[in-house]
């Protein structure tokens, strides 16, 4: 029999579980899609699955530490974002295509 | 009590069926549409979670501003339906999912078992005006990240434009 | 002014003048270069009459100026200051180097007037001169070793300064390789006397040696002195390691003055007479250093006399003389062998700066072969040269009578001398004052040997100067040491200024044996025999210069052997030099290909082999990148939580 109360009472646990999985399909994508945006949307998978991991543990510890960390987070996914499509531009223009295998012709 | 699981467990299919569905659909503009579903399926959780501003931040910015920026590169590059989206080797692949896992697994495994050390009890209720009191942090104790943060996103700025400026944009003569 | 403060300007003087002429090395400006280094040396010989007066001033007891500028090197108990000491040993040192350097520094304005590479040329006398300071001021070993190697360096690099022609280069790497066999001799002594004493400190050394004599062979005191004295015979050209001497005179003429004559080749002698307390534990050791002496001065004395390079003959002279001076340690007399250095420096270093006249005048002539009735040419020069070879060959009351004298009366009534010693000492001045004459005859009296083409002419003031001062000094230097049986009947009773200024510094050796005639017979003979064999000369090369020719041939063998210098250069390369090679080589063909070759291309084989198969990773892939870094992270946090 399935311990159903342990399964039916919502807490950190769970949230965890989550984070955990949506943040693998993130880093998965990043790792095998060979589209450079759909890596970008990949790592923005991770950071939001980082931040419900935040938030959940700022529930848990009663504090708002973890919400100002995903504000921060945030921004930085942002930025990160604006950099990350302005290179694809680049590529762009110059294979047009944005497959990342076009960074190979940087190695050294 | 059983309506807050049932909900939860709706929530975290859907956030996982979307993820999934980010990850695997060969067009990269279905890819985007997902994840704005799935942005959106998050900003529910931190609801849940008490966190209403970040939930709010969370549609305004993720599933407005970025993922608009997302679609509109996108639709500016014109991309059809990809014929071969994931990289070769089925053993790398393999070796990649399960790494990612693993990272996954390991980096929340550690962190739930240190939660102990946290130093407010377990459960506790966050304060009720959460919004004020972020205010009040981010304004006060986080000022000079805060500053900093203003900084990094200006010249994250000025780096785009120098970036995308170079051979003339996008409209490149060639 | 603070002792301190003169000790370093004196040593810091030199340094300045020759980090302002090496810095400026392409100069042609000889005046420029000359009169810099020239007043560099000048204010250390100030800097060093400044700190006599002072030494003077003090109680006998206690003539010593002490200062530790640094601790050089604390390694455990080795404990090394950059320290500096002014004693009755090192102001006499000081004050030759300093003084007769200034002069062969003005001398050598003139004579290199014309070269193409003045500045360099002073560059290298400052440095040799900062170099040989730090040699006898040094208050340790080490600090000698220092100034040793210095001088060494020094020595090497302006005996090939006219390094475009190969013997000359040749001959400065002789030197220096000669040299660096000496070295590992000294090395090993200082490393005995550290094992044994623990300390190198020369005050220390004398205060912690043991107080009896060591009889056998193998006692670490005597092993420390013949090693220090292998050390001593690469620097001051004894037997077997004096071979460099004659052949570095291939460097610039007030060069072999400075340094191949007056001041580094008596580091040895100067190293034993500050060791004196040690050397006197060793009678074993003092007599291989006596006999070694002698030897040396007979052999060179007798090469003297049969060669023909102006410069050669005063080259074996000098080898010679040094000899005296070992002989002199050897059997304890270490006032004499200081006096002798001193003398010494006086008159050889004017012979040198004479002869460096003479070839000037003679547009690079060397060979007395080509010279003859020079001195109606070369008055001052002739003058001059004249008062060193009087001093040379020991004529009272010449500086060079008092010091081979002193030297000659030790070697017979010392307990460590005997009368073979003498004997061959007496024997090397009569041949000393033999080929000093026909040296004197060939180059400047008898007939006129000069090419119609060359035009001698006397020198400029600048090089006369330092030739009627040295000159003046060959004939009253020997008088601040006049033995005791010659004072008694002088009037006034002159004492002997020199030994009593050095007593309270240099180990006491017990009084010899032998009476006051016995002192003034053996006086007689020797300078009765210098006096016949000067004569003889001047009538082999003057009167009659059909004889010398006749007289080589009558001695054949042996006459061919003496001029072929014993063969010893040959005998060194065909039993030592040749055979090493040939080993090395043997060595170089079988153990280094064979083995050490294989081993290290093994080893790059192997690392490159390795690098084939890791290289398939840095392919490029930022995805299999961004995979292993996944990997890395999996690792450590396993790692991490699981500890």
């Amino acid at each position: 029999m399935l311990d159903t109360e342990a399964l039916m009472r919502i807490g950190l646990g769970h949230y965890i579980a989550l984070s955990g999985i949506i943040f693998s399909f993130g880093m998965i994508a990043v790792m095998m899609r060979k589209n450079v945006i759909v890596m970008l949307m990949g790592v923005e998978l991770m950071l939001n699955a980082v931040n419900l991991s935040f938030v959940a543990f700022a529930k848990e510890a009663g504090n708002l530490n973890g919400h100002i960390m995903v504000f921060f987070v945030m921004t930085i996914a942002a930025a990160e974002a604006g950099v990350g499509l302005a290179l694809a531009v680049a590529i762009y223009k110059k294979f047009h295509e944005v497959n990342i295998r076009f960074f190979e012709q940087l190695k050294g | 009590m059983m309506m807050e699981a049932i909900a939860f467990y709706m929530l975290a299919g859907f956030l996982i069926f979307f993820s999934y569905k980010v990850i695997s659909v060969p067009n990269p503009l279905h890819s985007a549409l997902y994840l704005v579903l799935t942005m959106l399926g998050l900003a529910s959780a931190f609801f849940n979670l008490g966190a209403q501003f970040i939930a709010g931040v969370q549609v305004i910015v993720y599933a407005g501003a970025v993922m608009v920026l997302f679609v509109m590169v996108l639709m500016l590059f014109d991309l059809k339906t990809e014929i071969r989206s994931f990289s070769r080797g089925l053993i790398s692949g393999a070796l990649k999912v399960m790494s990612a896992a693993l990272i996954a697994g390991l980096a929340l495994g550690g962190a739930r078992s240190s939660v102990t050390v946290l130093d407010a009890p377990a459960g506790a209720a966050v304060p009720g005006d959460v919004t004020r009191q972020l205010g009040i942090l981010l304004y006060t104790k986080y000022l000079f990240a805060f500053e900093i943060l203003g900084i990094l996103l200006l010249a994250v700025a000025v780096g785009v434009v120098a970036v995308s400026r170079m051979k003339g944009g996008t409209h490149a003569r060639h | 002014m603070n002792h301190a403060l003169l000790i370093l300007t004196l040593l810091i003087a030199p340094l300045i003048g020759f980090l302002f002429n090496g810095l400026r090395f392409r100069s042609h400006n000889a005046y420029l270069a000359g009169a810099v280094a020239t007043g560099a040396s000048a204010i250390s010989f100030l800097c060093s009459v400044t700190l006599w007066t002072k030494l003077v001033s003090l109680p006998v007891e206690n003539r010593v100026l002490e200062t530790k500028f640094f601790e050089w090197i604390a390694v455990g108990t080795l404990k090394i200051p950059f320290g500096f000491v002014v004693d009755q040993i090192s102001i006499i040192m000081i004050l030759i180097i300093t003084g007769v350097g200034s002069l062969i520094h003005l001398f050598s304005i003139g004579y290199m007037s014309h070269d193409e590479r003045p500045s360099k040329f002073f560059a290298y006398l400052n440095l040799f001169l900062f170099n040989m300071l730090v040699l006898v001021l040094g208050d340790n070993m080490l600090m000698t070793f220092v100034g040793w190697e210095g001088v060494g360096l020094c020595s090497y690099l302006l005996i090939g300064f006219w390094f475009t022609d190969p013997a000359k280069a040749a001959a400065g790497m002789k030197a220096f390789v000669t040299n660096r066999i000496g070295d590992a001799g000294f090395l090993i002594g200082m490393f005995i006397l550290f094992f044994t004493f623990g300390t190198l400190d020369y005050s220390d050394l004398a205060a912690v040696v043991p107080k009896v004599a060591e009889l056998g062979w193998t006692g670490p005191v005597t092993m420390a002195c013949l090693f220090l004295f292998l050390g001593a015979a690469g620097k001051s050209a004894q037997i077997p390691l004096y071979v460099w001497l004659p052949d570095a005179m291939a460097g610039p003429t007030p060069v072999s003055a400075l340094i191949h004559a007056a001041t580094m080749v008596t580091a040895g002698v100067y190293l034993f007479v500050r060791l004196s307390a040690v050397l006197v534990l060793a009678p074993h050791a003092m007599e291989v250093i006596a006999w070694t002496g002698a030897l040396t001065a007979l052999m060179a004395a007798t090469i003297g006399i049969t060669q023909w390079d102006i410069k050669k003959i005063l080259a074996y002279s000098t080898v010679s003389q040094l000899g005296y001076m070992f002989m002199a340690v050897g059997v304890g007399a270490f006032p004499a062998a200081q006096f002798h250095l001193m003398t010494h420096a006086f008159f050889k270093a004017l012979m040198f700066l004479g002869s460096g006249s003479v070839i000037h005048a003679m547009h690079e002539e060397q060979d007395i072969r080509k010279m003859g009735g020079l001195k109606k040419y070369l008055p001052v020069t002739y003058i001059t040269f004249l008062m060193g070879w009087l001093a040379i060959i020991g004529i009272p009351p010449f500086a060079g009578f008092f010091s081979k004298d002193e030297i000659l009366w030790q070697a017979w009534s010392s307990p460590h001398g005997s009368k073979g010693l003498w004997a061959i000492g007496a024997i090397t001045a009569a041949c000393t004052a033999f080929y000093m004459t026909r040296l004197m005859a060939l180059t400047f009296w008898g007939k006129s040997r000069v090419s119609p083409d060359v035009h001698p002419h006397e020198s400029p003031p600048t090089m006369a100067i330092p030739l009627i001062v040295l000159g003046i000094l060959s004939v009253i230097g020997g008088w601040i040491g006049i033995p005791h049986v010659i004072g008694e009947v002088l009037p006034g009773h002159p004492p002997n200024i020199f030994a009593h200024w050095l007593e309270p510094v240099v180990a006491k050796v017990e009084a010899g044996h032998g009476s006051a005639v016995m002192e003034w017979s053996l006086m007689g003979f020797s300078v009765g025999l210098a006096g016949i064999f000067a004569w003889l000369a001047y009538d082999f090369y003057v009167r009659v210069p059909s004889r010398p020719k006749a007289v080589a041939a009558a001695l054949g063998p042996a006459y061919r052997l003496v001029e072929n210098k014993y063969f010893v250069d040959e005998f060194y390369f065909g039993k030592i030099i040749n055979p090493l090679v040939e080993a090395s080589k043997a060595i170089w063909l079988y153990i280094d290909v064979n083995f050490i070759d294989k081993a290290t291309y093994f080893a790059g084989d192997l690392v490159s082999g390795l690098a084939q198969l890791v290289k398939t990773i840095q392919n490029g892939k930022t995805q299999s990148y961004a995979l292993y870094m996944a990997l890395g992270v999996v690792i450590i946090m396993t790692v991490v939580l699981s500890s």
